[in-house]
């Protein structure tokens, strides 16, 4: 039942933080265009480009 | 040849574009790619990257009208409505991007517009096709942003500063802040009750009980506080309006049972369902969250208006000479000047001579009309010939252009809510199961009075409308998914209800039932048909008019020649350098008047510097397989109709070879709505099918609203359904989905119905502990859901074709 008592509380904490850092992720755009974001990496002539591209 | 963009590997439109890679012609599906293959090679080459080598790759910006548009947003006039100042120099806009297909686009523009000094921010979305640009005024103007976009191959158009606000992506945000937290709370609170559950089997006190309903209590605040605060709102909102909307029932449903288990919670009862509350609102968010997506997907009316509307207009000053102003500061009085091809600005009355305009936009007539000095002239019509003076009537919202507008929003509004039935079935529903919660508790409170809380709440909760909530979302959602694999976008998920009582379908003759196809080549000079039209296809593909697109279509060679400097004058045509040969490809009035050949009025001529070199007759004809589609959508028992806005021979023709018998021809918007208006008076259930601007008004004020993909901005952006890939057929499909998906709604509804029955009694009676109506509500739940997921699998083997073509992409890539 002690350890009951410890992890329930931790569990919560974990919750709390996760949740926190779901709300900025999503304030911060992350979650706005999930289409996009997710092809760019499958794109392998981009691929080259990204290595590539260090501003001049 | 291939059927995939080698670039980006999405499916390849109708006019392909040709990208020279590695010393050989691929086939891409938009200039994006074009331009990033090309870059990329190049790259490879240099080993660099370098964005100064890359205006060399990318079609010329030869049009100086292009170029005067984007310098016209410099004035400061202008500029106001488009642009929001941040403070300390930074200013920031919201273009709407045309072109915009794929991930590459997204990349080009980003890359494109970040490499010129002074822009801060680019945030391309490719769905909305919007792009968000901040920049610093003293180091970068907007008339230098737009350049770059156009020299890079993109159209853009600046929208109103109150795009930026962008409450669309605030909503999206909001509702997946609260559906996560639901879920997080739902979780938690399953947990910390399962233990209740056990209650008795093992080594749980009954102070642990307390201490677990509290953590149940903890958890399901946020869900009920913050989670379901929509359902609060829109409750208290229809009830200050006087009106019960699905909302209520819902909200009354989660404070009961919320603030039922809490007082028993205070008392220190077993009987708590903080976890079947989360739950509840769970499951109900994440349906409209699925919802909500799929409506922010389809085309917006403001974007649509955007691109229609003309941004500038030239003035004539008192001493004759232009000014170019804004749009906005144009004025009922004032002398307007517009050039041959130009878009007419506002509503007003021809001061010259005379002039033919092509008012397809407005009125769907196919051909030019001609217009005599003091006759009216409507906004957005394209001037075929000119130049011309107008004095302008009307501005902004009064123009007919905008009063389309205003009529695609009138029929949003007045549009019949069939597709609530569904929700009112819920919302009866749950009234009498709330009566018969209050019923059970005054039957125990005589009987005796300490287990009526505890019944009362059971009944409650054994009933949750989870499954009647859930028969509609999960069916519909199911059909969503079933009918975008056969290219069917439902950007309504109302419409499927809809769909599938349609009795009647209106058809827009022209783009919708024909298409424009080459019938005949007829050349000159000892040039070959084949080669002639190798020439001018590869022309023509550089744009999206209907003829062009006819003569793109009918080159089957896929090898063609790249087309630099391509220049397009609206409603005449193209000019450009294919192989070295300055050429031109339009009607006759566009080719240069030394090199014009008598009575070819209605061909397109293809000319080069030595005179004309072949003659394109295009008629309209049958789109193919639609005669098919016409027999079995009469197969399917459902009313055929053309209501077209074109000429009456045309319509009588088209109506004759379909066998249509009902038709009418030379219908403005307002007739097409008033005929659907008696349609629908006569007890119809109407679909509409339209591509153009002129049917915009029908397809938002029919029950169903069908447009072509390939169809205007503003057709899609008020209709419930998108068809790609321009096949009618995906129609059928579409129809006998929907009526598929209404009958698991009905089957949904029935076993919801039996299953309460039968717990119901149960529950008042008593009989119901906690953890065994927690677990009934689940697995009816999941039974609804299980049903749902038979839409499109079973009798027809939709599914099977639709993903055909998948594996042929799929194996061509």
């Amino acid at each position: 039942m002690n350890a009951v008592l410890i992890t329930i509380p931790l569990a919560l904490l974990l919750l709390l933080l996760a949740v926190g850092a779901f709300f900025w992720a999503v304030d911060h755009g992350q979650f706005d265009d999930l289409h996009t974001p997710g092809l760019l990496p499958l794109d392998e002539a981009d691929k080259d480009v990204d290595a590539e591209d260090v501003p001049p | 040849m291939k059927t995939v963009c080698w670039h980006c590997g999405e499916p390849l439109p109708a006019t392909v574009v040709q990208a020279q890679v590695g010393g050989e012609l691929r086939a891409v599906c938009c200039h994006g790619c074009r331009a990033a293959a090309e870059w990329i090679e190049q790259l490879g080459l240099a080993d660099y990257y370098s964005l100064r080598t890359q205006p060399a790759t990318k079609p010329e910006l030869s049009e100086a009208a292009e170029r005067d548009s984007c310098l016209a947003w410099q004035r400061d006039e202008v500029a106001r409505h488009v642009v929001r100042d941040l403070g300390d120099g930074r200013r920031e806009t919201m273009l709407f991007v045309e072109g915009v297909r794929c991930t590459a686009c997204v990349w080009l523009i980003e890359r494109a517009l970040q490499s010129l000094p002074g822009v801060a921010s680019v945030q391309v979305n490719a769905l909305a096709r919007r792009a968000r640009i901040t920049w610093i005024e003293e180091r970068v103007s907007l008339s230098q942003i737009l350049e770059r976009l156009v020299r890079t191959g993109y159209r853009a158009w600046p929208l109103h500063a109150r795009a930026l606000d962008d409450i669309r992506r605030q909503q999206a945000r909001d509702a997946l802040k609260r559906l996560v937290v639901a879920g997080f709370g739902a979780m938690q609170a399953m947990m910390f009750a399962a233990v209740l559950y056990l209650r008795g089997a093992d080594a749980v006190d009954v102070s642990a009980e307390a201490l677990f309903r509290w953590l149940g209590f903890i958890v399901a605040t946020p869900v009920v506080m913050y989670s379901a605060a929509p359902f609060f709102k829109g409750a208290a909102r229809s009830l200050a309006a006087r009106h019960l909307s699905m909302d209520v029932p819902v909200a009354a449903a989660i404070a009961l049972i919320y603030a039922a288990s809490f007082v028993e919670a205070l008392r220190g009862g077993g009987h708590v369902y903080f976890d079947s509350v989360s739950m509840f609102v769970f499951f109900l968010l994440a349906g409209r969250y699925l919802e909500m997506r799929a409506r922010h997907h389809a085309g917006d009316l403001v974007d649509a208006l955007a691109r229609l509307t003309p941004s500038f207009a030239d003035r004539r000053r008192e001493d004759h000479s232009l000014e170019r102003i804004g749009i906005h500061e144009l004025r009922a009085g004032d002398r307007v000047h517009v050039g041959e091809g130009g878009l007419v600005p506002a509503d007003g009355v021809l001061l010259s001579p005379a002039c033919r305009v092509d008012e397809a936009l407005v009125s769907g007539e196919s051909t030019p009309t001609l217009r005599r000095c003091g006759d009216a002239l409507i906004a957005g019509s394209v001037l075929v010939d000119g130049p011309v003076d107008l004095r302008v009537e009307r501005v902004g919202a009064d123009t007919v252009l905008a009063g389309i507008a205003g009529l695609v929003e009138r029929a949003q509004v007045e549009r019949p809510q069939l597709a609530r039935a569904g929700e009112q079935t819920t919302g009866r529903f749950v009234a009498r199961v709330l009566s018969l919660t209050v019923l059970t508790a005054a039957a125990w409170s005589v009987v005796d009075p300490s287990r009526a809380f505890a019944a009362a709440l059971a009944v409650l909760v054994v009933s949750c409308p989870c499954a009647f909530a859930l028969a509609v979302p999960a069916a519909i959602t199911r059909a969503l998914t079933v009918l975008a694999r056969c290219g069917v976008l439902v950007v309504k998920p109302d419409a499927i209800a809809a769909l599938a009582q349609t009795t009647h379908v209106v058809f827009d003759k022209t783009g919708t039932l024909t298409m424009p196809r080459l019938t005949d080549v007829e050349t000159f000079n000892d040039v070959s048909p084949e080669g002639a039209l190798r020439l001018a296809a590869a022309l023509a593909r550089e744009s999206h008019h209907p003829l062009a697109r006819a003569i793109a279509a009918a080159c089957s060679d896929a090898a063609l020649p790249a087309a630099a400097q391509v220049r397009s004058a609206a409603g005449l045509g193209l000019s450009g350098v294919v192989e070295g040969r300055e050429l031109q490809l339009g009607s006759s009035r566009f080719i240069a008047s030394s090199r014009r050949l008598p009575g070819h009025a209605d061909a397109i001529l293809l000319a080069d510097q030595t005179g004309v070199i072949a003659a394109f007759h295009v008629s309209e004809q049958l789109r193919p397989g639609m005669r098919d589609v016409i027999d079995t959508l009469k197969a399917l028992g459902l009313q055929l109709h053309i209501i077209s806005g074109d000429a009456t021979a045309k319509v009588a023709d088209v109506a004759a070879k379909l066998d249509i018998a009902r038709w009418r021809a030379r219908a403005s918007p307002a007739d097409k709505l008033s005929e659907l208006g008696t349609m629908r008076a006569q007890g119809a259930r109407v679909l509409a099918v339209g591509d153009g601007v002129n049917d915009a008004p029908v397809l938002a004020g029919a029950d169903v609203g069908v447009a072509l993909a390939s169809g205007a901005e503003i057709a899609r952006a008020s209709s419930d359904i998108v068809l790609a890939g321009e096949r009618l057929s995906a129609l059928v499909t579409a129809c006998r989905i929907a009526r598929q998906t209404v009958a698991v709604i009905q089957q949904n509804q029935r076993w919801a119905l039996l299953y309460n029955l039968v717990a119901m009694p149960l529950a008042a009676l008593g009989f119901v502990p906690p953890w065994l109506a927690a677990l009934g509500m689940s697995f009816s739940s999941l039974c609804v859901i299980g049903n749902a997921l038979r839409i499109g699998r079973h009798p027809s083997g939709v599914e099977a074709q639709a993903r055909q073509p998948e594996h042929a992409a799929a194996g061509a890539a």
